[in-house]
């Protein structure tokens, strides 16, 4: 019983101690969570080196990228000196290079005068990991249960360094994802910021030209509707517009302008306007137009006659203004044109009816007062024959007083003569053809009178106002006397009022016809009637209330209103003023 | 003997002239004013058997000048000179008690006679 149990004990002792150290090797991995390989390795290649009673053991890791690899060496505590891990590369280098399924199982060397059995152990399925050298001198290395220690060993670091390395390559893809996500998300952000950027500034820049489109939609709009109210006012108006070039040169003419010349618009582009303005008005025309051009003035107004093509002539009343460009560069004339030639007539016609008037005025004055004429012919006369009489009684006396009838012949020569200027005078007066009785319009003749004294009655501030008979049949009798006699009413009306302040000042001149074959006019105003007291009086000659008067207006009037079978009257107005009437035979009638 | 005082008013120069002697010839005597004003100042009005009036003169005509006395209770016979030969101032003037109407010119005998009815009145 001595050797078997002897040995039946070392082996028992011997696998127990097997089973502690697998047991221990198992437990390696709890203490490499989440370690790097070098720790791996080295806890394994500690555990190792003391379990087994090793001289050394050598690991040598590949790592990641395949060609670079990591050693390291753990010696025993009976081994002296110290090993590197280059010694036991150098050993190995011929196996180690070649294909790791060519791993032999031990391998003898000599370290110094040491026999070392060395045994490789492969990392992985393929020694892809790395490899594993455990060195012991002992004669029995390596024991059945020390290479089953060793390769579970090698197996659990293979393990731990696969899953480390498994973990590290997660965790740097996670790192590596985290950061291409953070830089993606960063990217993004960016584009985002970007984006947002960019569509707000499209935003803007489409509001923009939304708005611009809007205005420019509304510009063109009013530049359409405002050059359509232009030409429309060009094309329409009344009055005749035309444009030249600085030079007068006609550039555009609306159509009344056209019709005033008769000429057409292109007819008118190839002349000056100088060439249609008659001769006497070229020269102050052209004047005023280089004031305006000198920027003397700015516009100027002038009366002149244009040559029509069909060679009349037609009076206008031109206002002319300088057009000038948005810096102040005369571009063109404008003309606005009026044809007056109507008022020009009229014109003509009142001052003639004026002339003629005035003419009358003095005509019957002297023709219808005899009174009047006497006064300035009868007077000298009287001299005369009062000294001739006394003068011949002087000479009949006994003795004659010649003496005295020497004096009386030398005034009545002196008297004579007197009589002679003012004949002389009166034939002056005289002079125009008398008075002719013909069928007229009284209303007309009453308005010709009317516009003849606006301006008088403004400036005494009357208003005028008239109530005129249509149909009114003509009347018999010198126009121009019962116009004389008509705007002395109205003159004497004016006067009447120039006091009067607290009413307006009006004044009506109405006509009507009359049962009697006759036509009435009536001048009635609201001035200061008539007084009772001198009611008789009114009529007579050299009656006055006025401070300037020669009080012979209302005598005149009379005299030609009984001339013409016609009468004239006044009546006091129930309220304020007067008014005179007078009534003139229908031609008919006679 | 005193000669009969007649008053002759008349703007015209010529009138106050000439009158004077041809009054003087008949055997009146006579005082010239050239105004209406002038003559009712003077001291002749009370002494004026006979007055030679003008009727259009600038300020009182003749007429007012008639009126005038009128009021004052003077009752001097008047003869109207006139150089207007105006029916209605001629009938005016009469109606209102005037004596004579004399249109200029008027003739001597014409004036004498009016003179003399107006004499021959009072």
């Amino acid at each position: 019983m001595s050797a078997e149990p002897e040995r039946s004990t070392e082996e028992i002792k011997h696998l127990r101690r097997c089973i502690n150290d697998l047991v221990s090797v198992i437990a390696l991995p709890a203490t490499w969570t989440g370690g790097a390989p070098s720790q791996i390795v080295g806890n394994s290649l500690d555990a190792l080196v003391s379990m087994l009673s090793l001289d050394f053991i050598y690991a040598r890791l590949r790592e990641s990228t395949g060609t670079v690899f990591t050693e390291m060496v753990r010696v025993g505590s009976s081994w002296e000196p110290k090993l590197q891990p280059e010694e036991i590369r150098e050993r190995l280098q011929p196996w180690l290079e070649n294909d790791s399924e060519k791993l032999p199982v031990i391998v003898r060397e000599f370290f110094g005068e040491r026999a070392i059995a060395l045994v490789p152990l492969q990392l992985g399925m393929l020694a892809e990991i790395g490899v594993i050298v455990a060195g012991s001198q002992r004669a029995d290395f390596p024991q059945q249960t020390e290479r089953l220690v060793l390769n579970i060993a090698a197996n659990q670091a293979a393990i731990g360094l696969q899953e480390s390395g498994l973990l590290r390559t997660q965790r740097q893809i996670a790192s590596d994802l985290d950061q291409r996500v953070a830089e993606r998300t960063r990217e993004l952000a960016t584009i985002n910021e970007e984006l947002i950027r960019e569509i707000g500034e499209r935003k803007k820049k489409e509001e923009e030209l939304r708005v611009n489109e809007e205005a420019l939609r509304l510009a063109h709009g009013q530049i359409a509707r405002s050059e359509e109210r232009w030409r429309s006012v060009f094309e329409n108006s009344a009055i005749g517009v035309a444009l030249t070039d600085l030079d007068g040169r006609f550039i555009a003419a609306n159509p009344v302008f056209q019709k005033m010349l008769g000429y057409t618009e292109e007819e008118l582009e190839q002349l000056r306007f100088l060439d249609i303005t008659v001769e006497e008005d070229r020269e102050a025309n052209w004047g005023l137009v280089q004031e305006l051009l000198k920027g003397k003035r700015r516009q100027f107004q002038i009366e002149k006659q244009y040559r029509r093509k069909n060679g009349g002539a037609v009076w206008v009343r031109n206002s002319v203004s300088m057009v000038t460009g948005s810096e102040g560069v005369p571009q063109f004339l404008m003309a606005l044109s009026e044809d007056v030639s109507e008022q020009h007539e009229a014109k003509l016609a009142l001052d003639k009816a004026r002339s003629d008037l005035a003419h009358v005025a003095r005509v019957s004055t002297l023709s219808a007062l005899t009174a009047s004429i006497a006064h300035e012919v009868n007077q000298p006369l009287s001299g005369i024959v009062t000294n001739a009489s006394t003068c011949l009684r002087m000479l009949d006396s006994n003795p004659p007083n010649l003496e005295g009838a020497r004096e009386t012949a030398r005034r009545t020569i002196r008297d004579g003569n007197r009589a002679s200027e003012v004949i002389t005078r009166l034939r002056a007066l005289f002079s125009k053809k008398s008075a002719s009785f013909e069928p007229f319009d009284l209303n007309e003749a009453a308005k010709e009178v009317i516009a003849l004294s606006g301006g008088e009655l403004q400036r005494n501030r009357v208003i005028v106002q008239t109530e005129l008979a249509s149909e009114l049949p003509s009347v018999l009798g010198d126009r121009i006397q019962i116009q004389q006699v008509i705007l002395n009413l109205i003159r004497n009306a004016s006067d009447a009022m120039s006091a009067v302040d607290d009413r307006p000042r009006e004044l009506l001149v109405e006509t009507e016809r009359e049962e009697s074959g006759t036509v009435r006019l009536r001048v009635r105003d609201t001035g200061t009637g008539i007084n009772p007291e001198i009611e008789e009086k009114l009529f007579d000659a050299f009656h006055t209330t006025k401070g300037d008067g020669m009080g012979i207006g209302l005598s005149v009037s009379r005299s030609i209103m009984e001339r013409h079978q016609g009468r004239l009257w006044a009546i006091r107005n129930e309220g304020h003023g007067a008014a005179f009437l007078f009534s003139i035979p229908c031609s008919t009638n006679t | 003997m005193q000669r009969p005082l007649v008053a002759v008013v008349d703007d015209d120069e010529s009138v106050r002239e000439s009158l004077p002697d041809l009054l003087g010839e008949f055997g009146f005597d006579s005082k010239v004013f050239q105004s209406a004003e002038e003559f009712l100042v003077s001291a002749s009005v009370g002494q004026t058997k006979c007055l030679v009036l003008d009727i259009a003169m600038p300020g009182m005509t003749g007429f007012d000048l008639q009126q005038e006395l009128k009021v004052r209770g003077q009752s001097i016979p008047i003869i109207f000179i006139t150089a207007q030969k105006d029916d209605t101032v001629r009938t005016r003037a009469l109606k209102q008690g005037a004596v004579g109407f004399l249109a200029k010119p008027f003739s001597d005998t014409a004036l004498l006679s009016a003179l003399n009815t107006a004499l021959g009145l009072r």
